[in-house]
């Protein structure tokens, strides 16, 4: 025997590792970097700018540039574009998540109820999800929108309501394929119910394709919004990204600015959430991983 | 002595896409307090269908318990509901898995495991399971168990990873211990340790051990006595040493001479016997004719076996053994 201290024993837990898989990965860093400069520019952004979004400050349809204190111009009626911008970022964000939020939870009940117990529970369960799938979705969701006063929560409602079947799909798939594993029967020989089994074995296995699909569908959700508020349906009470768009799209002719800053912000914060998104996968993605 | 597991002519069905098939059928076995009963046959015998049956775990759909009974402890669980079930898997009757490899959660530490399987059966706070999972690691032989305890199933090694299975199996002192061909993905080296083990966990907590296996050598080392099954059906069953011995059946007969001649016999004999086989495979379940199921690939095989099926008897024979043949040299 030598005298050499046997190695230290440590724990690697799976999460970790994906993330340290995840800091390897440049461009994924990069969108994550993007993404916490967005938030915290909507968040902390009125610490330096803080001015009424309504308050008329210029000439209408100013151009970026054409006077220092409005560094971004003004829109249609003259407000000013930067403060705008700073007010729209919160509810665009606060509507992409809820929305994700809201898709993630319909589509992992389901999917697991389907996926775990199968058999006339599946059957039903697909097919209502099918039902959900096959619905127009903007359609739908305008409608929803219409029926019920457009609002931030109504719009998340909405966007939520048309996208979880993906969602669904994925968890019902992920969990026929771990119901089977060996160790889901080794929970049931040391007594676990099914309640335990689905939630508390299979659910945190699931998870690394469901995590990355949520972080996608923030993405999506975002987009939603700025395309309802673009037809008009957003809330008009609150600035949004896509209410900008869409309420500066008939001068889209006379200045571009108004319309192409808050475009290009909700482009900047997708971009980014994809990029944090496939990181997510790579670095769940096992035949990826270098050990 | 009363029996501390009891199956009464079982008779398990499953919906195949080749409709109802049987791969159970007319199955007892009694397995007494304390003593190890080995299950053996070849893959697709039902011998892990008999396992799961004894822990009330047959997938339902696609499988059925048609007929039969289940007796555990003087306790009719056949159709226990439930709840039930689920105190006695992992409290009183435990299993252990083939593949160490899958058979724990990959996302959970395997302290949390077995703590888990801890809870789910006694009224203790995690911190006293804790500690006995610390305990329990180091009885069945691991290394550093409170550093273990917080490591991933991926960073132990098969032995390693049987081994806490092991300790979640006992983790509550069951009285029947299922063990579904528990060392198959090990090297031969850990199957030995492994082996050990149970032994000592045998001995130390009296449990009983049910040990299903391919594996000749496994059943003369462990087991007091043997059940040999084929397409669903016991065809010998009886003391170990009397199976090895003087087996009666040709399949059973074929399993032994599948045991390789190793060390000083196979050096003196100026030429190795050729390692025999048994010819052919399991049929299919839903190609079961009505003669003996093993006729096809049986050397003593006539008409008679062909077209009527032997039963299970024990008549002019030291023990039971189903075959029109039994104990007719090949």
């Amino acid at each position: 025997m030598t005298d050499t201290p046997a190695p230290r024993i440590e724990a690697v837990s799976p999460l970790r590792e994906a993330w340290q898989q995840f800091l390897r990965n440049k461009p994924a860093v990069a969108g994550l970097v993007l993404l916490v400069a967005i938030v915290a520019f909507v968040l902390y952004g009125r610490y330096f700018v803080d001015a009424d979004p309504y308050r008329i400050v210029w000439a209408p349809l100013s151009a970026p540039g054409a006077n220092e204190a409005v560094p971004l111009g003004t829109d249609f009626l003259g407000r000013d574009m930067l403060v705008l911008l700073l007010k729209g970022g919160a509810p665009t964000i606060a509507v992409g998540l809820s929305a994700a939020l809201l898709t993630v939870i319909i589509g992992i009940s389901v999917g697991a109820l389907a996926g775990y117990f199968g058999g006339w529970i599946d059957d039903l369960l697909m097919r209502f999800t099918e039902f959900f799938q096959v619905l127009p979705a903007l359609l739908f969701a305008m409608v929803l929108v219409t029926l019920f006063a457009p609002s931030l929560v109504t719009i998340s409602f909405a966007i939520g309501i048309v996208s979880w079947p993906a969602t669904a799909r994925l968890t019902r798939a992920e969990f026929l394929r771990i119901r089977e594993l060996e160790y889901v029967t080794a929970a049931r020989s040391i007594g676990a119910g099914n309640q335990r089994i689905i939630w508390k074995v299979i659910l945190p296995n699931a998870l690394p394709p469901l995590i990355v699909s949520a972080a996608l569908t923030v993405g999506v959700a975002i987009l939603f919004e700025a395309g309802l508020s673009f037809l008009g349906l957003g809330d008009p009470n609150t600035i949004s990204w896509g209410l900008m768009i869409g309420q500066n799209r008939s001068f889209l002719l006379e200045a571009w600015w108004p319309v192409a800053i808050p475009g290009m912000a909700i482009f900047l914060t997708v971009f980014a959430v994809s990029l944090v998104g496939d990181g997510l996968n790579d670095a769940f993605n096992p035949k990826l991983r270098s050990r | 002595m009363n029996p501390l597991m009891s199956l009464q002519d079982l008779r398990v069905e499953f919906d195949t896409r080749h409709g109802r098939v049987t791969a159970l059928s007319g199955v007892s076995l009694d397995v007494m307090p304390g003593e190890t009963l080995g299950i053996v046959g070849e893959s697709g015998c039902g011998k892990s269908i008999t396992a799961l049956a004894m822990m009330g775990l047959i997938p339902n759909p696609p499988g059925h318990l048609t007929e039969g009974t289940i007796t555990f402890d003087g306790e009719d669980i056949t159709r226990a509901p439930a709840r039930r079930m689920r105190q006695l898997r992992g409290g009183e009757i435990a299993m252990i898995f083939q593949e160490p490899m899958t058979s724990l959660n990959p996302v959970f530490t395997v302290g949390d495991q077995i703590a888990e399987s801890i809870l789910l059966h006694q009224d203790i706070s995690r911190a006293e399971a804790d500690k006995q999972v610390v305990e329990l690691l180091e009885t069945v032989g691991i290394p550093e168990p409170a550093a273990r305890a917080r490591t991933y199933p991926h960073q132990l090694s098969g032995g390693m990873r049987q081994r806490v299975m092991i300790a979640m199996a006992i983790s509550c002192r069951p009285k029947l211990l299922i063990a579904d061909e528990p060392t198959t993905a090990l090297d031969v080296t850990v199957q030995a340790q492994i082996f050990d083990l149970m032994r000592d966990i045998q001995q130390k907590f009296g449990v009983a051990i049910v040990l299903i296996t391919h594996d000749m050598g496994a059943i003369a080392e462990m087991t007091d006595r043997v059940a040999v099954m084929y397409a669903g059906r016991v065809i010998e069953q009886g003391l170990s040493d009397q199976i090895l011995d003087d087996p009666l059946h040709p399949y059973t007969r074929g399993l032994i001479g599948c045991i390789p001649v190793l060390g000083r016999a196979a050096a003196s004999a100026d030429r190795l016997p050729p390692l025999a086989e048994i010819p052919g495979v399991v049929p299919p379940l839903h190609l079961l004719g009505k003669g003996c199921a093993f006729a096809d690939r049986c050397a003593l095989a006539d008409d008679r076996c062909r077209a009527d099926r032997p039963l299970l008897s024990a008549a002019g024979h030291g023990h039971p053994v189903a075959c029109h043949h039994a104990g007719v040299p090949a």
